[in-house]
């Protein structure tokens, strides 16, 4: 996931064994064995949680991990995660769908049906045909993450010149038989997660396509029951919503979110007993001293912070200076400095949560070698510009990189710019930036998300890129090629995956430096905090003490 | 006197219209401020960009679009459910801008009203009294004091007064804004700090600036006439010399109370976190977002030129050597 | 000689006549005789000194850095070792680790190097900041800049001022309108506003148009702006004293001998004006280093990693519970010097003002 928003969590850690749910729906198998849904355990009153802040509340708009975490259980989608801790709660179970899709032996076809007697938080019945509408409707009111579904046949041409009458050729729909049926026009190992997002959530049919916050009914749990943008919004149940096995009734009544973007008055309300839950960034000087009067837990996600080195640009163009920057950086100082020690320190492009990971240690922390590179490059006293985003840690961390340069023998200057702009100015190639911060969070839990999006050199463009290091390699780009057809993540294919990240890394196309651990904040009387992998802390199962 | 009037009214319609053409040109001007490609977010495919473009109007010369948002300005001043592109709404959230700035208004005001009564009451008090006490150590004390008050940086008073007053110890709250109509209590225990915080550097001015007038009036002969005449140093006091000295004291006060309030209280605000439009306009324009900025600056540039306005006419009444232009 | 002033009130002619032991009088030009007042004033003296101090301390800073020191304004240290009286201590220690044993994180709070006070021979002197910065040579380099820019923005800003004072009141009439307005416009103009937009727009590529070149980050940036913003500041009060020196008879009177308008405004009107500019240029570097620490506090005058002490005081804001001095030092040395700057403002007016002689009556 970009940096753009500061959606922090999504995802924890992945770590799945063998058998994990691509394989499992590769091979057609209906749903798997159930595990207990979990019980209905202690209803209670309200949850008051503090959230920093959201986009939307707009299924097709939202594209934050904070906004995904309560539409989570507002808006169901055909194919959803567990709701348990650990690696199974990566394991996609059906949602709306009655079970795992039927997919066609090229992978490019996909069957599903939806189960009988849904409804919508208002009363009406959910129709397959909502589902294309949902999808046409992302198109239509230009959301963020319509880039996903054009793979979709027909979608490329629809999304040229949307209209409500249009038609998206591929997805064909069945009211009576309730049966959805998507032709994708070229085969993506990824396509399951990417329709449990929840931009594929359906919706009713001719909702307006402008931004609807907190209006639009939902399939799930809760709905949303008033909003107000930037002082916070409320969620109560949704009395048509009926538990499955793998989506069980919440245990509040009523959940109710404020917005506060300052990290410590969230931690303050919760200390005075205003609020149970806030999932504020405590800063690394306070986070101590708040810890024993509260519940603190600290959550590994899916994520990765590092440096981008433009291959295109000197001096970065030649691949001793990247190693140098590579050896320069003091990792382990850097998690102190920037995160007051939440984070681990990495060299890895994939987080540790992947199957696939294998830990690279290539880079000890020795500047005089870094000095030695530089000088035998010939690159000494060369110009810098490093980039970064006008966001504290990005700073912070930007400031220590371009001491770090400057140490190593090159000349480098700080530019700070606004955090709407970053990315689209260092993503454009008319900027020729040299060198920057960024970071990735996952999406959804799958190598491609990163690879294919971040070092594709095939899905390099002019402006609005994510690889910021403009790297490409005939022979690594090829890999990722072929690695997108492959559906399951199996042991050999996860394997083809280390393999791919450690030639990328050998080309140093960046300096990664950190998986950062976020802190969420409980008052002493909540009970059962319970960590989704995905959607982050579980609203649904919390209870009190 | 209505030549007068008329004139200042156009010349108040001319600033409004410059000052917002300024901002405007300024803004679109900026490179990497492309508002299509931001909001198309992280995977974005050139059909939505050009959509988002058609949509919001992006394509058309940079004129076309300020008549566009001043019209869409206009609009949002106006009653009654508004259409997605009618009214100004933010590039990054969507909302309606008028609305967002309705919402700061209550903070803001309640900071700037307060403290504007705090600092014009213990300014004149500070002035009359250390011009009454001229040359005795009560009003070099007083002296010291005032420039001390004027020399401290708000920001850094704001994050000090919190720290010793809010954090290690809790005798005031740490921040945040409570609505009057929510509890009025609370509502006044929570601005204390902000108060004094934006009173102190302006009492420290208005009491040296009275002081000076103060004394340069108490020379002026027909004050010495109205001493030698035998009426009492307290008549001579309230009725001539603080009338006198207190004009220069509205076209300040009504200047400054009119740049606080149109969201000059930014650091104020930031600092002890009230959601006021000051607060509204530093996050949009750490942002770059073109519309707040445009409600924002508009909205401010309005008060100014309003009471510019009205304490020039104010001034002309009072002293009528001063010829209006 | 009975005194009955205090050190903030002022001498008068007759006394310095007794003074001279009833020698011939001899005639003192009014600047003369206001650095006489001024010479009695200790408090003025003093503030004086003690802002030129600031500043010779400041302009020394590369000095500071080099040989005292030893590291650079921005040179991280974050994951070195200093020795402090003998004893070894981590610049940046503390904080949070992650424990593999029970694979959780152990939450603790970043320990950073307080104020070593010399004990490090010379290194940290006034401490670390959260990136292991030495705090006392990023304060030194920090009133560079400050000081470059208010002091650079306070000679622009009264320029330009007086000049267009010295035609509105001149002129009057439809001149004087506009410039009257157009005080009115620079007024309206949301400073900060301003301030962040150009600083932003500039922030990419710089500004290389019409011969001038600055690059982005140039301390050019909050320097103009900040002047622009305070011309009406100094602006409006001299064009009221010019309107008001303009229906003098000597004025009146030069113009009806023939005196062209420059001869009329450059010198007539303007010696006397003088004390009033001076007395307005000194305090307006004061407001001008308090505008600028603003602007630096909200990201858009000096520019990270260089120092000011206005945005040292807003990253040392998240440090408050750790390390207080982080905050609290830059904002002293603010006060300190904006203070002495406006008690020698203050002494430098009362010094200056030829009536002030009547205010010892009492």
């Amino acid at each position: 996931m970009t940096a753009r928003r500061r959606g922090t969590w999504l995802l924890g850690l992945v770590a799945l064994a063998a058998g994990v749910s691509m394989m499992v729906a590769a091979y057609g198998v209906a749903a798997t064995r159930s595990h207990a849904a979990p019980q209905h355990a202690q209803k209670f009153g309200t949850l008051r949680a503090v959230i920093d802040t959201i986009d939307f509340l707009d299924p097709q708009q939202a594209y934050t991990g904070q906004s995904w975490w309560a539409m989570w259980n507002v808006y169901e989608t055909l194919l959803t995660y567990k709701h348990v801790d650990g690696p199974a709660g990566y394991q996609l179970v059906p949602g709306l769908a009655q079970s795992l899709p039927k997919i066609s032996s090229n992978g490019r076809v996909y069957k599903f049906t939806l189960r009988n007697g849904l409804k919508y938080s208002n009363g009406k019945p959910v129709l397959a045909s909502d589902f294309k509408w949902a999808v046409k409707r992302g198109f239509l009111a230009t959301g963020q993450g319509v880039g996903f579904y054009t793979d979709i046949a027909g979608a490329k041409a629809y999304a040229a010149h949307p209209t409500k009458g249009g038609n998206i050729s591929g997805i064909i729909t069945n009211n009576k038989k309730r049966t959805i049926t998507i032709k994708l026009a070229t085969a993506r190992g990824d396509f399951l997660t990417i329709l449990a997002l929840i931009f594929a959530a359906p919706v009713p049919a001719n909702t307006s396509t402008a931004i609807l916050n907190g209006t639009i009914p939902g399939t799930g749990p809760y709905r949303f029951s008033s909003f107000d943008a930037n002082r916070g919004f409320t969620m109560v149940r949704n009395k048509y919503f009926k538990p499955t096995k793998y989506i069980p009734r919440g245990n509040p009544d009523k959940i109710d979110v404020a917005l506060v973007g300052d990290a410590n008055a969230a931690t303050q309300r919760v200390i005075n007993g205003q609020a149970d839950y806030s999932n504020a960034a405590i800063p690394p000087d306070r986070i101590a001293s708040v810890k024993s009067k509260g519940q603190l837990v600290l959550r590994q996600t899916a994520n990765t912070y590092y440096f981008w080195m433009n291959i295109r640009e000197a001096p970065f163009n030649k691949l001793k200076v990247r190693q140098a920057v590579n050896y320069g950086l003091d990792r382990a100082a850097m998690q102190k400095i920037v995160w007051g020690g939440l984070g681990q320190a990495t060299q890895n492009v994939l987080p540790p949560t992947y199957p696939s990971y294998q830990r690279l240690k290539t880079y000890s922390h020795n500047v005089t070698k870094a000095k030695q590179l530089i000088t035998q490059a010939g690159a000494k006293g060369a110009k810098v510009t490093v980039w970064t985003r006008d966001v504290s840690d990005a700073r912070d961390a930007a400031q220590y990189y371009t001491s770090v340069l400057n140490t190593i023998g090159l000349d480098a200057s700080l530019n700070i710019l606004p955090r709407a702009t970053y990315y689209s100015t260092v993503g454009n190639v008319a900027t020729h930036a040299q060198t920057g911060w960024a970071r990735w969070l996952e999406d959804y839990p799958h190598p491609l998300d990163w690879f294919d999006v971040l070092l594709n050199g095939n899905r390099i463009t002019n402006t609005d890129n994510n690889n910021y290091a403009w790297y490409s390699n005939k022979k690594t780009n090829a890999e990722i090629e072929g690695l997108k057809k492959s559906q399951v993540l199996t042991p050999a294919v996860n394997a083809r995956w280390a393999k791919v990240e450690k030639e990328i890394m050998a080309q140093a196309p960046w300096a990664p430096w950190s998986n950062r651990v976020f802190p969420e904040y409980f008052s002493k009387k909540m009970g059962c905090i319970h960590v989704q992998r995905l959607y982050g802390i579980d609203a649904l199962r919390l209870c009190r003490k | 006197m209505l030549a007068f009037v008329i004139r200042r009214l156009i010349g108040m319609v001319a600033v409004l219209f410059a000052v917002s053409l300024l901002v405007f040109i300024v803004f679109i001007e900026i490179p990497g401020g492309d508002p299509a490609e931001r909001m198309a977010g992280k995977n974005p495919t050139p059909d939505n960009i050009q959509n988002i473009r058609e949509k919001w109007g992006f394509d058309k010369p940079f004129y076309v679009q300020y008549v566009r948002m001043m019209e869409k300005a206009g609009n949002g001043l106006l009653p009654g459910p508004h259409s997605e592109y009618d009214i100004l709404r933010s590039f990054d959230t969507r909302q309606n801008v008028v609305a967002e700035i309705k919402k700061g208004i209550p903070a803001t005001f309640s900071l700037c009203i307060g403290a504007g009564i705090i600092w014009l009451v213990f300014g004149i008090l500070v002035g009359v009294i250390s011009a009454v006490k001229a040359g005795r150590w009560s009003d070099r004390a007083i002296t010291v004091l005032a420039l001390i008050g004027i020399s401290m940086p708000v920001f850094w008073l704001g994050i000090v007064l919190r720290y010793f007053f809010a954090e290690t110890r809790t005798w005031f709250p740490d921040g945040g804004y409570v609505p009057l109509s929510q509890d009025p209590a609370q509502w006044m225990y929570h601005l204390i700090l902000p108060w004094f915080c934006l009173a102190i550097l302006f009492i420290g001015f208005y009491g040296r600036v009275l002081r000076s007038n103060m004394l340069d009036t108490m020379n002026e002969d027909y004050v010495r006439t109205a001493r030698a005449k035998g009426l009492q140093p307290g008549r001579v006091l309230g009725r001539h010399v603080l009338r006198n000295s207190l004009i220069p004291i509205v076209s300040l006060f009504g200047l400054d109370f009119a740049a606080v309030l149109g969201g000059g209280a930014i650091l104020t605000e930031t600092v002890f976190d009230l959601k006021g439009v000051g607060w509204y306009a530093a996050q949009s324009v750490g942002g770059l977002d073109l519309p707040p900025i445009m409600g924002v600056t508009l909205y401010g540039a309005f008060f100014i030129v309003v009471f510019s306005a009205a304490v020039d006419f104010a001034y002309a009444y009072l002293d009528p050597r001063i010829r209006p232009t | 000689m009975a005194e009955p002033a205090t050190d903030l009130t002022l001498d008068s002619a007759s006394l310095l006549a007794a003074e001279e032991h009833e020698i011939a009088i001899v005639g003192r030009s009014p600047w003369y005789l206001a650095w006489r007042r001024l010479r009695r004033n200790w408090v003025a003296l003093v503030s004086l000194g003690v802002f030129v101090a600031i500043v010779v301390a400041c302009a020394l800073a590369p000095v500071y850095a080099k040989h005292l020191a030893h590291t650079g304004p921005n040179t991280v240290h974050a994951g070195e070792t200093v020795i402090v009286s003998g004893k070894p201590k981590q610049v940046v220690g503390g904080g949070s680790h992650y424990d593999p044993k029970t694979n959780t994180f152990i939450v603790a709070a970043p320990v950073y190097l307080g104020p070593t006070w010399w004990h490090a021979h010379g290194r940290f002197v006034l401490g670390t900041d959260n990136l292991g910065r030495d705090v006392a040579v990023r304060l030194l380099y920090g009133g560079r800049n400050s000081l470059k820019v208010g002091i650079g923005s306070a000679l622009i800003c009264t320029l330009v001022a007086v000049l267009l004072a010295l035609l509105a009141g001149y002129n009057g009439g439809w001149v004087d309108w506009l410039v009257s307005r157009f005080f009115d416009l620079i007024w309206a103009f949301p400073v900060f506003l301003l301030a962040i937009a150009l600083s932003t727009a500039l922030a990419i590529n710089g500004f290389h148009h019409f011969g001038i070149s600055i690059e982005p980050g140039s301390l050019w940036i909050p320097t103009l702006v900040i002047s622009y913003v305070l011309i009406p500041y100094i602006g409006r009060p001299l064009r009221g004293q010019i309107l008001s020196l303009r229906e003098k008879e000597f004025v009146e009177s030069a113009i009806g001998a023939g005196a062209g308008p420059l001869r009329v405004m450059f010198s007539d009107l303007l010696p006397n004006i003088a004390s009033t500019v001076l007395v307005f240029f000194t305090l307006i570097i004061a407001t001008n280093i308090l505008t600028e620490a603003g602007l630096s506090f909200l990201g858009a005058g000096v520019r990270l990693p260089d120092p000011s002490w206005g945005n040292m005081i807003a990253s040392g804001q998240d440090q408050i519970q750790t390390a207080p001095w982080l905050a609290l030092i830059p904002g002293i040395a603010i006060v300190l010097t904006v203070l002495s700057l406006n008690l020698f403002g203050d002494g430098l007016r009362d010094a200056l003002d030829p009536r002030a002689k009547v205010r010892i009556e009492r």
